[in-house]
């Protein structure tokens, strides 16, 4: 079954799953990113200039390190986030989803000059699609992922519903089904609602706009209302 | 529609997400996916390339204009792929003229420059809407998601431009200089040969990365479609029913069993008692066997890189004295024969033979520094404690007659004191005399083993015995008879009396 899911286990036996994040979002990050150091070093040039040879000397230094440590520093005191990764809601962590260490960091973006070859990061690109986890070369050699953060969803809000606490035990994901099914009702078609309903006719008991209604009350129990 | 044989995972996925489980797709299915591409393309990009042989940017020019036509054969593949429906590559093959045909002049004219091409061919492929059907369809589905599809789009077209040139500059660095190809003229203009060079890498670059974008496009529509058709809440609900429907079918045969096992426990109430319960031996046994299976007993081999530990190897420098030292002498040494005549060789290889000498020296001492501090420190100025199990065995707190002294206490009714005395005393004796090394932390019986050690047997079964009498005396409140107090005194004036 394909899927973009990445999974630890803990010691504790807790599963921890993330969502991998490939290279479409990764190179619009990288974009940002760019654009950013370019425009600051844009303006350090401004800067540097007047000052002759010596403020050359001091911009080719800086853009040394800008180059080689903006995205280390980012990633390392930001949540392994640079402002375009921050931009597309996705970050680095080591690939026990632990946060990421200046070490492997350094790694991952020393390593940039092997993916960047023969021409733009064609290198990098190849690497991330030949692997389930969009890993480049800098990646594999650090043992780093590219996950998304997820965001908050937003509070329901569920207005006029009676809960109804369902008449037999439902599984985790068959829970969360019915809590969705309220959720989305907005969005889902009347006829679709009620095709939906149907299918648990044998758990509902109702029939029609019966059975849509209750499931949306067995929802509303699993997210406690009274 | 057969959700149940869906093979990737309906979940709700936000934009980006669709677009990642895309690029899944490519390179799970990717061999067919780029042939059913590529094939078509190429049969017409041959007898472009004779045309337009002398001008070959045009034959790459019309395989790109056309590209909306390409796309719909590994859409087409795809589709029947994620419901796990078993399609070759010749099937598909055969179906090419039939998709071609589907709404193909606005594709040809107009909608060529959509730039959300990706995302909205499905409707017109797979669903096989035109004209104002498509349109409403469109305005349905695309809601949120025109922005990401369009981020799609464009990022597919970078990633064209970066495989055309990456591959066609790494081929150029792999030819020789010797075969005296060149793309450029020397004026710098692009000669044909490099127009053909660049057609031929831009018509690759678009057959890899087709795939890619395409299902890209076909993972946000069906996102969409997921979202609005609620697939993921279908496969739930469906597999509830599954297993309700199981259960109660399984509740009439429970029933059976039930009914069965209430007649059997009845009959054997006595023995069902041992027969759940493991003995101690059984159950130690079932721990071993589980603690040894594949979810406890696992091992792999982990290796990564360390740093080495610098501190230790930073040891053994050369310290700075010495790079000094020689600078001083090359300052205040003469160099010279003794006829005047300067002599380097000779004068350096002294300099360097005295070096030697003192560094080995010093090395020496360093290695061996610990050793050498113990012998200088002598038999006195061992770390001998002052206090022992709460005793002050300094000799400085005993009294000179040790023996008188424990009488007195004896006869003062202070049984306790007394042989407290002569225990601290023997213990100061030892440490003074027979350099024996305690340690605060010794029990009286470790002191006693050690005193063993020196082989001095009278002076060790005295050590013993009186050890045991205090310990009796101390811990179990049993006071020895006058006797025995006597004769331990006596014999510590012989074994352990002044000799000085």
């Amino acid at each position: 079954m394909l899927d973009t899911s990445y999974r630890v286990e803990i010691p504790g036996g807790i599963e921890l799953e993330a969502q991998v994040v490939g290279p479409v979002p990764r190179f619009l990050a990288f974009s940002i990113d760019f654009i950013i150091r370019g425009i600051f070093l844009f303006i350090a040039s401004l800067v540097s200039i007047p000052f002759g040879q010596l403020g050359i000397g001091f911009w080719l230094i800086l853009l040394f390190l800008v180059e080689w440590f903006y995205p280390v520093l980012f990633e390392v005191f930001r949540n392994g986030q640079t402002p375009g990764k921050k931009a597309l809601g996705i970050s680095v962590v080591q690939d026990d989803l632990t946060p990421v260490s200046f070490g492997t960091s350094l790694v991952r973006n020393l390593l940039r000059t092997a993916d960047f070859l023969p021409f733009f990061y064609l290198f990098g690109l190849i690497t991330m699609v030949s692997n389930s986890r969009f890993q480049r070369l800098g990646d594999l050699a650090a043992g780093t992922l590219v996950i998304s953060v997820r965001e908050s969803s937003k509070p329901a809000t569920i207005d006029n519903i009676t809960a109804l606490a369902p008449s037999t035990s439902l599984l985790k994901i068959e829970q969360t089904a019915m809590v969705d099914f309220l959720h989305r009702s907005q969005q889902l078609s009347h006829p679709r609602q009620q095709e939906l309903a149907s299918i648990l006719d044998g758990v509902t008991h109702g029939k029609n706009d019966d059975g849509v209604d209750q499931l949306h009350r067995i929802g509303a129990w699993f997210l406690g209302v009274k | 529609m057969n959700l149940d044989k869906l093979q990737f995972k309906a979940s709700v996925r936000s934009g980006w997400q669709a677009i990642d489980l895309g690029y899944l797709m490519a390179t799970a299915w990717w061999r067919t996916l780029f042939m059913v591409g590529a094939l078509p393309s190429l049969v017409l990009f041959i007898p472009l390339l004779i045309v337009f042989s002398g001008n070959p940017f045009w034959a790459g020019f019309i395989i790109w204009w056309l590209k909306p036509f390409w796309e719909r054969l590994p859409l087409y593949f795809a589709s029947r792929k994620i419901f796990a429906e078993q399609t070759t590559q010749s099937e598909v093959l055969l179906q090419t003229w039939s998709l071609f045909k589907k709404d193909a002049i606005p594709w040809l004219l107009w909608r060529r420059i959509s730039v959300q091409r990706a995302f909205n061919a499905p409707i017109t492929v797979l669903e096989g809407l035109t004209g104002k059907s498509r349109r409403s369809r469109l305005n349905v589905l695309q809601g949120k998601y025109s922005d990401t599809a369009f981020a799609n789009q464009a990022i597919g077209f970078c990633f064209e431009l970066i495989s055309c040139f990456g591959i066609a500059f790494m081929i150029a660095f792999f030819i020789p200089d010797d075969f005296g190809f060149d793309t450029h003229s020397s004026t710098g203009d692009l000669i044909l040969a490099g127009e053909w060079f660049y057609t031929i890498f831009w018509f690759i670059a678009m057959m890899l990365v087709l795939p890619f974008h395409t299902m890209a496009g076909f993972a946000l529509y069906l996102n969409r479609r997921i979202e609005l058709e609620a697939w993921d809440i279908e496969i739930t609900f469906r597999n509830l029913a599954h297993r309700k429907q199981d259960s109660t079918s399984k509740a009439a045969s429970l029933a059976l069993t039930l009914l069965l096992a209430i007649l059997l426990i009845t009959t054997t109430t006595s023995n069902s008692y041992a027969a759940v319960n493991h003995d101690s031996h059984s159950a130690q046994q079932l721990i071993e066997k589980v603690l040894d299976g594949e979810d406890f007993g696992q091992e792999k081999t982990v290796r990564e890189w360390r740093f080495k530990n610098l501190v230790e190897e930073n040891e053994d420098k050369i310290p700075d004295w010495i790079i000094d030292f020689i600078e001083w002498l090359e300052k205040n040494v003469d160099f010279s024969n003794a006829d005047g005549s300067p002599n380097y060789t000779a004068t350096w290889l002294k300099i360097m033979l005295i070096v030697f000498f003192i560094l080995l020296i010093v090395y020496l001492l360093r290695r061996y520094r610990g050793p050498l501090m113990k012998l200088g420190r002598g038999k006195k100025t061992g770390s001998a404690p002052d206090v022992m199990f709460g005793l002050d065995v300094s000799p400085e707190s005993l009294p000179d007659d040790i023996p008188a002294q424990v009488m007195l206490f004896w006869h003062a009714n202070q049984q306790r004191d007394a042989l407290g005395l002569l225990y601290r005393a023997s213990l100061s004796r030892l440490i003074d005399q027979h350099a024996l090394a305690f340690k605060s932390s010794h029990t009286e019986a470790e002191c006693a083993a050690l005193v063993k050690t020196r082989g001095i047997n009278s002076l060790s079964s005295y050590f013993t015995g009186l050890t045991r009498v205090w310990c009796h005396l101390a811990y179990g409140h049993e006071i020895p008879e006058l006797g025995t107090l006597e004769k331990l005194c006596d014999d510590w004036s012989e074994e352990l009396g002044d000799a000085v």
